[in-house]
């Protein structure tokens, strides 16, 4: 592409020279360019239609029913028919999610990035742990069947569910997103420069004081984001719960029981309840009670999403 | 530090609301663990009658904990032969091999027929080539025989051989040669009792005659939610398939029933030629009680009271399904508490 002297042929530089200013693009730019727009503008309608025919479904029962579809329980007349039993499952999931995935999955990263020595150890858990990620859903649904089933059943949380209850669909809902927790923790912790650490070490701050004062309320932003997130998934999944044994029937818990009669009991979570009102023999179920039981469980999403980049805004640092 | 105490008290909000929510927001969930609690398992059929029923009962006796599943006829009688249920909803009576099982664990039950159910042949509206089908017929287009046939006339010729080896005087005469269409069958699948009940009311006779194993083509769509199989019989223009009558009823303006002949002419299912098993493919419903919970646990037998009261029977109807003309049968059985398989179907 260059003269015998050296300089640039005069062809190639024009052609340069027009794609820099946009114009005289190839007839093949131009299709890649378009093509590259359909997958984009298909991607999105296909969203579009989705969203359309739900909310399309869900409106008659918003207007008729308005908040109390909301804040009624399990029926099976339609006109009484709610979701607040599976809100209320779905949020005890979530706390326990919370409460166990948080704490280990960070507890991990932590170590992982500040305390192993590399080498193929660390290597090989790493690489385990992102293929755990990637695992189906249902086979955690089958180790809970398993284990956790069992488990709790044999620790004395039970109750008369035999431990199909919301302590075992926790337990592995937390197992579940732990890979992605871990995952998404060590990155954030990976993002804190090292820079903030030589300066801590500096001035004569032991490992665990650069940890505590320094890495963690750094990457802290990070974290909370990726563990939201990891929420919306527990949220969302349906496969696991139902191999475990949540109830896709009706059920009513008697009227004055303790909070622990509640958790060992039958439960129920919202992509369950649209599960089983896809198969009731009342049209109006499938029709206009799905969806709606639908556009609750986004409403939830998209609030915990939201929820992770307002914290993801308002905390992240650059450095 | 500004912003690692705003991050802390973040986290410490969302438990908090959390926590809240998890201790409050369980007010519609779960079921005590004492004696004032009813376990319900078994028939995704007659899971809609139970259910109604539990609700109605539930909104009497608030201090009753009570839960209702469907995961299927077999299903069901797994869990209450294990102890596990005190009420099976079942839409076939009881087998052997299940009632041997119950014995083995000591469980006695009380079987008590609750409604009539007509299984319904369905196609799809557009279909007006095919309004009435024998049991020979059926067992052509969806028998053990007919794997791989794509098109209804491929079934011609299996026709004229079935009619010709058994007695078409019980099972109906063939009504070839069929359209040349497009056979896409969809029904429930093996763990339904309605699938049990298509296989041994229109299958299996034919099935022995011919020396053939009593079950259905396996390359059929099978669904164990029967939402999906009605979509799937309204999707086709030449569609096949089978579920209970409620389902056909919900979905009267997608779907199309076809008549059953068994060799007394062509029947459509109605309510009444259901209750009087006229229609070929009649079958009863059952609940199955264990006795011993029944004799123990107070609210067991005070919700099968309520079960067999003019009020709690209004559900069969509510749900779709044809209530017999007489309840008594099932009435002095209940209060007399005979244990056991009555075997005397209708």
């Amino acid at each position: 592409m260059t003269t015998a002297d050296g300089h640039p042929a005069s062809r190639p530089d024009a052609d340069i020279v027009d794609a820099l200013r946009g114009r005289g693009l190839g007839v093949g730019a131009l299709v890649f360019e378009g093509a590259l727009l359909v997958a984009l503008l298909s991607a999105l309608s296909i969203l579009l239609v989705l969203l359309a025919d739900v909310v399309s479904g869900a409106l008659p029962t918003f207007r008729t029913r308005g908040i109390g579809f909301v804040l009624s329980g399990l029926s099976l007349s339609p006109d009484t028919a709610g979701v607040l039993t599976g809100i209320a499952g779905s949020v005890t999931i979530a706390a326990i999610v919370v409460a166990l995935a948080f704490p280990v999955g960070v507890a991990a990263a932590l170590y992982l990035e500040e305390y192993a020595e590399e080498g193929w150890g660390t290597t090989l858990v790493d690489t385990t742990v992102r293929n755990l990620a990637g695992v189906p859903s249902i086979v955690y649904g089958l180790l809970g069947l398993a284990v956790f089933v069992p488990l709790v059943d044999r620790i004395g949380l039970g109750g008369v569910s035999h431990g199909r209850n919301v302590i075992a669909a926790g337990i592995t809902m937390a197992v579940l997103v732990l890979p992605i927790v871990i995952i998404t923790s060590a990155e954030a912790i990976r993002a804190v420069p090292q820079t903030i650490r030589e300066a801590g070490f500096g001035v004569g701050a032991t490992r665990w004081e650069v940890i505590r004062h320094h890495v963690l309320p750094s990457a802290l932003p990070g974290i909370l984001t990726g563990t939201v997130l990891t929420l919306a998934r527990a949220l969302g999944e349906t496969a696991p719960l139902l191999v475990i044994g949540v109830a896709t029937g009706y059920f009513a818990p008697p009227a004055n029981v303790g909070v622990l009669e509640r958790l060992t009991g039958p439960y129920t979570a919202l992509p369950v309840i649209v599960f089983s009102w896809s198969r009731q023999t009342r049209p109006e179920f499938l029709e206009t009670l799905a969806p709606a039981a639908i556009v609750v469980l986004l409403g939830v999403l998209f609030t915990l999403n939201g929820a992770a980049v307002w914290l993801r805004n308002r905390h992240d640092r650059r450095w | 530090m500004r912003p690692r105490a705003t991050a802390t008290a973040a986290i410490a909000a969302f438990a908090l609301i959390v926590a809240a929510c998890a201790g409050g927001g369980t007010t519609g969930g779960d079921t005590d663990v004492g004696g004032g609690s009813i376990a319900i398992s078994g028939s995704s059929t007659v899971e809609p009658i139970s259910a109604l029923v539990a609700e109605a009962f539930k909104s009497q006796n608030p201090d009753i904990g009570i839960s209702v599943e469907g995961p299927g006829t077999g299903d069901g009688f797994a869990k209450f032969c294990n102890g596990e249920t005190d009420i099976s909803d079942a839409s076939r009576p009881i087998k052997d091999a299940e009632i041997a099982t119950c014995e083995a664990n000591g469980i006695e039950f009380i079987e008590l027929h609750i409604a009539t159910d007509g299984l319904s042949i369905l196609t799809s509206k557009q279909n007006d080539r095919i309004s009435c089908l024998s049991k020979t017929d059926l067992y052509a287009l969806t028998g053990p025989e007919s794997i791989g046939m794509a098109t209804w006339s491929d079934a011609d010729e299996l026709v004229s051989d079935v009619a010709a080896t058994v007695d078409t005087a019980a099972f109906g005469p063939p009504h070839a040669p069929y359209p040349d269409a497009p056979l896409v069958i969809t029904g429930p699948g093996e763990e339904s009792g309605t699938y049990d009940t298509y296989v041994e009311l229109v299958l299996e006779p034919i099935a022995d005659a011919r020396g053939q194993e009593a079950a259905t083509r396996p390359d059929y769509t099978a669904s164990a939610n029967d939402n999906v199989i009605i979509e799937g019989i309204a999707g086709s223009d030449s569609s096949l398939g089978w579920v209970g009558y409620a389902f056909f009823l919900a979905n009267e303006d997608k779907v199309e029933a076809i008549a059953v002949d068994a060799g007394n002419g062509c029947v459509e299912p109605t309510p009444d030629t259901i209750a009087s098993f006229e229609y070929p493919l009649s079958r009863p419903l059952f609940i199955y009680v264990n006795a011993q919970r029944a004799a123990e646990n107070p609210a067991v037998a005070a919700f099968v009271d309520y079960y067999l009261s003019d009020g709690g029977l209004q559900a069969v109807v509510d749900a779709g399904y044809v209530a017999l003309d007489d309840y008594t049968e099932a009435r002095t059985r209940w209060a007399d508490r005979t244990t056991g398989s009555s075997d005397a179907r209708p």
